[in-house]
């Protein structure tokens, strides 16, 4: 998995973007590259908000507002296998046993009932019952969302389903693309800009969108994807033995000033950086630790695995980067 | 998109030959398969959803009506499923498989996981299915509803589904064998349940008891019959037209062994009250 950074520059709704100026100042701040798309790029991303959250203020007088949840469809051209969901943590987790920081007293959560689900509101009038702790959210991380990563297939079908079957609690408010950007090999970085259009509900332009990948050498793209089989005989560098999270986390903040540095010559003004994002590598970590694992068992093992090898290799590929555009892409609406 | 159905009852004694006789209609073997079935209901924060309305003098705007009719509309219970074999049963307890068992389970298994020949949730593939309510008012002597398959993440699915609105009700499996005729897909399948114990189970098993403990919902152990054609556009009444006619086509030639027929529209009833 590449590490990327985003970037992406507001514009007016009938002025000109900045994507003239980002591709002139790319072609005069790195005179010695040439400066030809080596392919093109699209990208797609459609936002969801929490229903009763849409409502302006006055439709509900005297009722608290909630903190808006989001559900972000995205997809890559440059993930074609693909589709990248993420989404807010619920505030409530009506059918899981209590823990230490929920505020639902044990005896009613765990109170036996034949479906305890079937009645939500038994559950969650108990915090309402001990005051102000009803809109209390569970998790002490209020904004943690839940990357998911899905076939294209059932991408486009989620999507369908949330908007048919699930209308009381998700909306959809905005789609926005980018149609056809352009990609430029620069050096050790890849770079990838285009214009930001909004689709739906009303044709507008957005601003640009530029992500700068790192295509150096890297700690991260030296581990094996997570169903590759180790194999003694393969010569595969098993050194990702000696790679710690730390490692990991000093890798993507080292980059990241790289990306930082990169973007800095090109001087463009108003750029809203999405860079160091909540969770990132998660995946990676992930994946390490599964590596880990797998070195401490015998190959015999590890190969009877390899018959059943699933279809993806990677399932959580650009995971990292579908986080960056989510969060430069969340529009407020 | 749609799926057209039809229904029968098949009792036990007359399943082996009924499997032979959709055996010799469909020219090929049946595909036996097990599935858990995981059942989600949508939830959503009580408390926020009384929007004001009526009795007002202000004139709402349309895009409030739009939202109110939105938080007013329909939400469904809908299914998660997963594939799984009769290997992957009897895991905690079990005895261990001899020696000379060297069939493969169909689940991937981590190496660091239990070995190849247990189950392995944490790799376990699933699938979202969502079905709505049986359209009503229909003329046709079919059942037709609004349906949506996707595949889902492997392993634990329950925080993508809390995240996305739905909280884990309850589980069980189905178990049964596929036929493919033309365009219908045929299901000859019965409900087990897991055997009830003291542990009140408030997510999915992370292991699956012995699989001859699983007791079919149905005391006799009679089995449905569910002869169904997927239509991609629900809207376009010539394919609904001609997916009905292949499903009464099939019905005809199996009369003098089942009795295929519509369900009732309201035990297919999926909406979460």
């Amino acid at each position: 998995m590449p590490i990327t950074g985003v970037y992406f520059v507001p514009s007016h709704p009938n002025a000109s973007t900045a994507l003239g100026t980002i591709t002139e100042r790319l072609r005069s701040a790195f005179v010695d590259e040439d400066l030809t798309p080596i392919g093109r790029w699209a990208l797609e991303h459609k936002l969801m908000r929490d229903t009763p959250g849409c409502l302006p203020a006055s439709a509900n007088p005297g009722q608290q507002t909630s903190k808006p949840r989001y559900m972000q469809f995205l997809s890559l051209s440059h993930y074609p296998h693909h589709g990248f969901i993420y989404t807010s943590e619920p505030l409530e987790k009506p059918f899981h046993p209590p823990n230490a920081a929920s505020p639902v007293p044990p005896s009613s959560a765990a109170s036996p009932g034949a479906h305890p689900i079937n009645s939500p509101g038994v559950v969650n009038a108990t915090p309402q019952s001990t005051g102000s702790n009803a809109a209390t959210p569970v998790s002490p991380t209020t904004d943690a969302m839940r990357m998911t990563s899905v076939p294209p297939s059932a991408y486009n079908t989620l999507f369908q389903h949330f908007t048919y079957a699930c209308q009381p609690f998700w909306c959809h408010r905005l789609t926005v693309a980018v149609p056809n950007g352009a990609v430029y090999d620069m050096g050790d970085f890849r770079v990838r800009v285009g214009d930001v259009r909004q689709t739906f509900p009303a044709a507008r332009v957005r601003g640009t969108v530029v992500e700068i990948e790192w295509r150096g050498p890297s700690v991260i793209e030296s581990l094996p994807l997570s169903d590759a089989i180790p194999d003694a005989d393969s010569g595969i560098d098993v050194s990702f033995v000696a790679i710690e999270e730390s490692d990991i986390d000093a890798e993507l903040a080292a980059t990241a000033s790289l990306i930082r540095e990169f973007w800095t010559r090109l001087q463009v003004d108003g750029g809203r950086e999405s860079i160091l994002v909540p969770s990132l590598g998660k995946e990676i970590k992930d994946r390490l630790a599964s590596c880990k694992r797998r070195s401490a068992v015998p190959a015999e093992t590890a190969l009877e695995n390899a018959t059943v090898q699933e279809a993806d290799p990677d399932p959580y590929a650009g995971a990292d980067l579908a986080r960056q555009y989510m969060e430069a892409l969340r529009f407020n609406r | 998109m749609h799926e057209l159905l039809l229904f029968a009852s098949v009792p036990v004694h007359q399943r082996h030959e009924l499997l032979q006789q959709l055996a010799g209609l469909t020219a090929m073997q049946p595909r036996h398969c097990l599935e858990r079935r995981l059942i989600f209901k949508a939830y959503r924060k009580p408390g926020l959803v009384t929007v004001r309305t009526g009795a007002s003098q202000d004139l709402q705007s349309a895009e409030l009506q739009r939202l109110n009719k939105m938080l007013n509309g329909g939400m469904y219970y809908t299914q998660v499923v997963g594939s799984v074999s009769e290997m992957d049963f009897g895991g905690a307890g079990a005895a261990p498989p001899g020696p000379d068992d060297t069939a493969m389970t169909d689940t991937n298994d981590d190496a660091n996981a239990p070995p190849a020949d247990q189950y392995d949730y944490a790799h376990q593939p699933w699938r979202l299915e969502f079905r709505d309510i049986p359209e009503a008012g229909t003329r046709s002597a079919v059942t037709a509803r609004v349906m949506s398959s996707a595949a889902l993440p492997r392993g634990d699915i329950v925080p993508p589904m809390n995240a996305w609105g739905y909280s884990f009700v309850t589980e069980y499996v189905v178990e049964g064998d596929v036929f493919i005729h033309n365009d219908i897909v045929i299901f000859l399948h019965r409900v087990l349940h897991y055997p009830t114990t003291d542990q009140e189970y408030r997510e999915p098993r992370r292991q699956l008891p012995v699989f001859k403990d699983m007791a079919p919902l149905e005391k006799s152990g009679s089995y449905v019959l569910q002869a169904s054609i997927t239509v991609q556009d629900g809207s376009n009444q010539e394919t609904m037209k001609t997916a009905s006619q292949h499903l009464f086509g099939l019905r005809e030639q199996l009369k003098s062994a089942v009795r295929l027929e519509q369900a009732d529209r309201l035990s297919l009833d999926t909406r979460a009250k």
